[in-house]
């Protein structure tokens, strides 16, 4: 008898053949010494390059939305298929088949984050609005939240929002947003009530990317390329229908979009710096570098292996888990942990293997390339939350530890200090 | 998923909780810190009483023996359970040498007539048995020759030499050794009172885990299974005991977790508990991801030992496992005491009785260097 699961796989295996190309066998493996001598992890293309890519992610995610595939988990009525989480992972992992878009600048802020917090929160005129416009590919979401003094400290934003009428007037800057240079709308959090404690004082706008005052800026990170931006909100009109959850109850909607993050974390397994970082590919290096037979480099790569297929099965054990029923909770953010140290020292260990060879670009295939994984790493260690957040929210919520004595919590927003000045 | 597995099904979780809770109910009421501090100190270094109770109320001795040899015939999964509550209670046993050790080597020898005289009699939880593999580093490297010879033919052998480390040697009714023979190594069985043998416990670093030395002068010994396969069947014990011993493991880093988160919350100092303090919040935190990827990893090694559809390769899993619950076993119970200060490193504190099994456990089958080349031998690198 055939069960739910096995007929979905079916018709989401025959939409598959018929609008993708499957992929052969190992064809996903970078071979040694052949073909472009990159090893990414952020994208950082010139702009055409990037603009084609975008377009590319449009249409696939498109073909998927009228297939509906385009949002496994999300209502019938905005184009979804009202399936478990369960069921976007078997999607995922059939897809990953099959050479297809990568369809990242919509799925991981947009349609991961944004797209279920507008669903929990936003009127109904506002989800028919942007839901399907989402889940088509048409609109990309960006999340309007860091701020050069909130970082970690999320709750502490001071970009204002003031009532004018039936619109709100955005004034502040936000920084590290993903994908603003291609978002038509971004979830912004706003100070609006500076007299309240930091958490109670914030509401959530959806603000209009293409609207007269937003700014979007690149920003240059330490890898190279610039990968996220700066957006600078000057006098920008948001009308008051595009607030999601109450005046001064944005907190709870940005809990919304940080728990989904924190779901959509995980499945990062794939990507050309996984792969570099393989056990068949490290191997080659070893034996490009006549090290495969050194005692302590094989130590070190065991080590690695070790790390890498545990954190693997971190992950089916989670699978598992969804599979019996069990959502997954702050435990998740382990495998992100171990997912930026796994990264970190694979690309560490291949600095050390390629030698003075990292410092100073040879010419010569595989050695200099390894520069751009390792100037990427440390930004695995801070994006989606610092490991120091991480950990203490671990601590906190799985182990029952305390938290920290704080007095900001309880103050008016207003009376706080600052980025090292004294309010007023 | 790259599965290898054959396509066994999996046990339920409820069957597995039920399992769980069954033992531990067992273990708080037998294996409590007094309790294993009293078989620490005893002669034969764990309770009898415990070991029979736990055959005839619980059968656990049963659980992973064929069902054709008077077992239950389960498989690691369920046997991960059991031992990561044993691991917990840091419960002296000769449950590893036994049941994990000797019953596989038995079992994997497909020699039928051993299997025979000796499985039943461990399920009961009538017999104690061993594994002795006497070769010269200490890590299973049979290869390159072994510290006992046997003489003699087919029917009958006549092994000399020492066995210069052996889990639960002084105690177990009988010991499998590995012998150098005509055909090569090849896997005998002595009995435990054999004249000829002399057994000499040993001091241990880990009090719950005994150790003795065999001396071996003219004992009279079985052959068992054929030589030819004795190199599969040393892997296949291998890879089922580094997977026991994983569970094992994980529930030992548990226990120290446990321990340190709880008394990150009681104790006090400048005023307020210390787990409010990052320095310590982020050592118990980083202690818990070290647990969770151990526990992953010991799973899937259970999964892969077992066949389970979906599971990776045995070999890799088993590897991966003791390479990791090694580690994440011996830098928890370290980072444990850290985490009580000045009271974890007293005698009467427990803390000090898991180092002490995490780095007995890590070096039981040759330790990292050999660990880690075995993983890399079974990926093939």
């Amino acid at each position: 008898m055939p069960s739910e699961m096995d007929e979905f796989v079916a018709t989401a295996r025959e939409f598959l053949d018929a609008n993708a190309t499957r992929r052969s066998g190992s064809a996903d493996l970078p071979e040694w010494g052949v073909g472009e001598d990159r090893i990414t992890y952020f994208s950082t293309d010139p702009p055409e390059v990037d603009a084609a890519k975008v377009a590319e992610s449009r249409a696939w995610q498109r073909t998927r939305y009228e297939n509906g595939f385009g949002w496994v988990t999300g209502p019938r009525a905005y184009g979804g298929r009202e399936l478990s989480t369960l069921h976007d992972l078997v999607y995922d992992g059939l897809e990953a088949e099959y050479d297809v878009p990568d369809t990242g600048v919509l799925s991981l802020i947009g349609l991961g984050m944004i797209g279920p917090t507008i669903l929990a929160h936003a009127r109904d005129h506002i989800k028919d609005r942007y839901l399907p416009a989402m889940y088509r590919g048409d609109a990309i979401a960006c999340q309007l939240f860091s701020e050069p003094s909130a970082g970690s400290d999320l709750a502490s934003v001071e970009t204002r929002a003031v009532r004018d009428g039936d619109d709100w007037v955005v004034d502040g800057q936000k920084v590290w947003t993903s994908v603003a240079q291609h978002a038509q709308i971004g979830l912004c959090l706003c100070r609006t009530n500076p007299d309240l404690p930091k958490h109670k004082g914030i509401t959530a706008l959806l603000v209009d990317m293409s609207a007269p005052g937003v700014e979007v800026r690149p920003l240059r990170q330490m890898s190279g390329g610039a990968d996220f931006n700066e957006v600078f909100l000057t006098g920008v009109r948001v009308p008051d229908d595009h607030r999601l959850g109450e005046v001064d109850g944005g907190w709870r909607v940005a809990l919304t979009t940080l728990m989904n993050e924190r779901a959509t974390v995980g499945g990062e397994g794939a990507g050309p710096a996984a792969r570099a970082l393989s056990l068949p590919f490290l191997t080659e290096l070893l034996r490009a570098n006549g090290r495969l037979d050194d005692g302590a480099t094989r130590r070190r790569l065991a080590e690695l292996y070790a790390d890498q297929a545990a954190t693997e099965y971190l992950n089916h054990q989670a699978i598992r888990k969804l599979r019996a029923g069990t959502q997954p909770g702050p435990e998740a953010s382990v495998s992100k942990l171990m997912y930026a140290r796994n990264l970190t020292r694979g690309a560490h260990f291949a600095a050390e293997v390629v030698g003075p060879r990292l410092i100073a670009d040879t010419g010569e295939w595989g050695t200099y390339s390894w520069t751009e994984l390792l100037l990427s790493t440390p930004a695995l260690r801070i994006l989606g939350g610092t490991e120091e957040i991480m950990k203490n929210i671990l601590a906190e919520r799985v182990l029952g530890l305390p938290k920290e004595p704080s007095i900001d919590s309880r103050s008016p927003f207003r009376e706080l200090r600052r980025s090292g000045t004294a309010g007023s | 998923m790259n599965g290898t597995g054959t396509g066994t099904a999996a046990p339920s979780e409820t069957e597995l909780g039920e399992l769980r809770a069954a033992v531990r109910n067992f273990l708080a009421a037998k294996s409590d810190e007094h309790a294993v501090r009293t078989a620490m100190g005893s002669e034969r270094g764990h309770d009898e009483k415990v070991w029979r109770q736990m055959a005839d109320q619980l059968g656990l001795q049963a659980l992973t023996v064929p069902a054709e040899h008077g077992g239950d015939g389960l498989g690691l999964v369920e046997l991960g359970v059991v031992l990561e509550e044993m691991g917990e209670a840091l419960l002296p046993s000769p449950f590893l040498s036994t049941v994990v050790l000797a019953a596989t080597a038995v079992v994997a020898s497909g020699d039928v007539a051993a299997a025979e005289r000796l499985l039943p009699a461990i399920a009961a939880g009538t017999l104690t048995a061993t594994l002795a593999v006497p070769d010269h580093a200490g890590s299973w490297d049979v290869g390159a020759g072994l510290r006992v010879t046997a003489t003699g033919g087919r029917t009958g052998a006549v092994l000399d030499g020492i066995a210069p480390i052996v889990l639960d040697g002084a105690t177990a009714d009988v010991v499998l050794v590995v012998a150098d023979g005509p055909d090569g190594p090849a896997l005998h069985v002595i009995d435990g009172d054999a004249p000829g043998l002399a057994r000499t416990p040993l001091r241990t670093l880990d009090p719950t885990r005994r150790m003795a030395r065999l001396d071996l002068d003219g004992v009279h010994a079985e052959p068992v299974g054929d030589p030819a396969s004795l190199t599969a069947v040393l892997d296949r014990v291998l890879d089922v005991a580094t997977t026991a011993l994983a569970a094992e493991q994980v529930g030992g880093a548990r226990a120290c977790l446990a321990a340190s988160a709880r008394y990150a919350t009681e104790r006090m100092q400048f005023g307020r508990p210390i787990g409010t303090f990052q320095a310590v919040k982020h050592k118990c935190a980083d202690m818990y991801t070290r647990v969770q990827v151990a526990d992953a990893a010991a799973r899937e090694a259970a999964r892969a030992v077992d066949g389970i559809e979906g599971a990776p390769a045995a070999g890799i899993a088993a590897a991966v496992a003791h390479s990791v619950c090694s580690e994440a076993f011996m830098a928890v119970a370290a980072e444990n005491i850290q985490v009580h200060g000045g009271i974890g490193f007293t005698w009467e504190h427990p803390a000090h009785l898991y180092y002490r099994r995490a780095k007995a456990s890590q070096l039981l089958f040759g330790g990292p260097a050999v660990y880690h080349e075995r993983l890399l031998a079974r990926v093939g690198v």
